[in-house]
């Protein structure tokens, strides 16, 4: 334990010395990851496919805001997508301009949860996301996670169905945009990821602003357990089949990485409460103050006494 | 000479600026009044863009059934429908959109107050420190007021 504490004092003053170097960098994977994702899962429009194109875009998003890379993952997905059929590309387009001006207009800033959660299903640990947001964000939050959950299904339609819409060429258009909102619409499997994670952040939030000791790691059990819950009821209810193996694989690996964050943002020492209180002329006052773990850097520094030569010289 | 104390205000108040100015300057130049409507006024035209857009979308959808049953007692109907379900969706969207402005405004407002304070700190230092300047000055205090 001892040893990641030091390990975050010593990240906090590398962060503290190379902010705008790491600051970079991390834009820089965050795009890079999304690029890559896109091609290895998408991967339609060949001239994107080539790995220079990310590169380039990557590092050009490393000077980017976080809603500029945004955007300009969106464009390569629907190069993409555009390239398979014009119709999913169309109906992308417009749920997209719809969440960017009906959302977006107010709460400018959060657009990280839309790339962030499709990239969470494709590594397989959806149940990571509603824990973050949860204990990162506010109730809001909701609404973004809920339409990259939307974003991964289109996603997941558009890499199933590649070579039957690209060969359809008989079909027209209409038929085909009748095809594809239905199938999209009608996805149960969707809604019933929508439903987990609206639940899972509910849970995480209300129990992560509850004044009991260990507030956090009950909020990323029970967020979990509450997920998986939602899961395998929804898999009854509506019939959908859900690796076992992997849900259990993934919501372990979800409350490591939430556990790992948790650590990083939110270090106190339950055993060292104190209790106090006191009253003003309105009030009474309970007050629980918990205290931060807070370790010093070791700063080892050899100096030497005894300089042999530097004390001969010293004598003469 | 370096002032401590009124490098750390300073700091201060670069801060707070730099964390609560995108919230509260575009607020603090309305009247709550202007700031929510034309807060307002934005949410009616990007509701009113995303509802043609949607409805696009819904046209292509049922094109097919909308032009082999050419039917104008459904199509008006479908019209009226459309019409209803805008006008609901703009009433809770605006309605949202007020709410959330209102808060946002009361918070820019309390954080000027933050703001304004910290300022009147600084300024007060400035004062405190010329007038230490013109009571130290050689020989000022009393040549000062000999020529007044």
């Amino acid at each position: 334990m001892m040893m990641f504490l030091v390990l975050k004092e010593q990240l906090k003053s590398f962060y503290g010395r190379f902010a705008t170097f790491s600051n970079g960098a991390v834009k820089f994977v965050y795009a890079l990851t999304g690029f890559l994702l896109l091609n290895q899962n998408l991967g339609f429009m060949t001239q994107l496919k080539s790995p220079v194109v990310p590169l380039i875009l990557a590092l050009a998003s490393a000077f980017l805001p976080y809603g500029a890379i945004s955007f300009l993952l969106a464009l390569f997905m629907l190069a993409h997508i555009y390239t398979v059929s014009f119709e999913i590309a169309l109906v992308t387009a417009v749920f997209l301009i719809v969440v960017a001006l009906l959302y977006y207009g107010f709460q400018p800033g959060d657009s990280f949860w839309l790339v962030l959660t499709p990239m969470a299903f494709l590594f397989k640990i959806p149940f990571v996301i509603p824990l973050l947001a949860g204990l990162a964000g506010s109730l809001v939050t909701v609404i973004p996670v809920s339409c990259g959950i939307v974003l991964y299904y289109i996603l997941q339609y558009v890499k199933q169905n590649a070579g039957l819409l690209t060969n359809d060429a008989s079909v027209d258009i209409t038929q085909k945009f009748v095809q594809v909102i239905k199938a999209l619409v009608s996805n149960q499997a969707m809604m019933v990821m929508i439903a987990v994670a609206v639940a899972g952040v509910l849970v995480v939030y209300l129990i992560r602003m509850l004044s009991v000791d260990y507030a956090w790691i009950l909020a990323i059990v029970l967020g979990t357990i509450v997920q998986l819950a939602a899961v395998f009821v929804g898999d009854y209810l509506f019939d959908v089949s859900v690796p076992i193996g992997e849900l259990v694989a993934g919501a372990f690996l979800s409350v490591l990485l939430a556990g790992i964050y948790h650590f990083f943002v939110f270090a106190v020492d339950y055993s060292r409460t104190e209790y106090t209180q006191f009253e003003d002329d309105e009030y009474v006052y309970y007050v629980k103050a918990v205290p931060k773990v807070a370790v010093s850097k070791p700063d080892v520094r050899v100096q030497r006494i005894n300089n042999p030569a530097g004390g001969r010289r010293a004598r003469r | 000479m370096l002032n401590e104390d009124k490098m750390k205000l300073m700091t201060g108040i670069a801060m707070f600026e730099k964390k609560e100015g995108k919230s509260i300057f575009p607020a603090n130049r309305y009247f709550r009044s202007d700031y929510i409507s034309s807060r307002m006024l934005r949410s009616f035209f990007s509701y009113t863009c995303c509802y043609i857009l949607c409805v696009m979308v819904w046209i292509l959808y049922s094109m097919e059934r909308l032009l082999n049953a050419m039917n104008l007692d459904e199509i008006i109907l479908a019209a009226k429908m459309a019409g209803i379900g805008y006008v609901a969706g703009l009433v809770l969207y605006l309605m949202i959109t007020f709410f959330v402005y209102r808060r946002r405004y009361e918070y820019a407002r309390r954080g000027m107050k933050v703001y304004v304070a910290k300022l009147k700190r600084l300024e007060k230092r400035y004062e405190f420190q010329s007038r230490t300047k013109e009571l130290t000055k050689e020989g000022g205090r009393y040549d000062d007021v000999s020529r007044a």
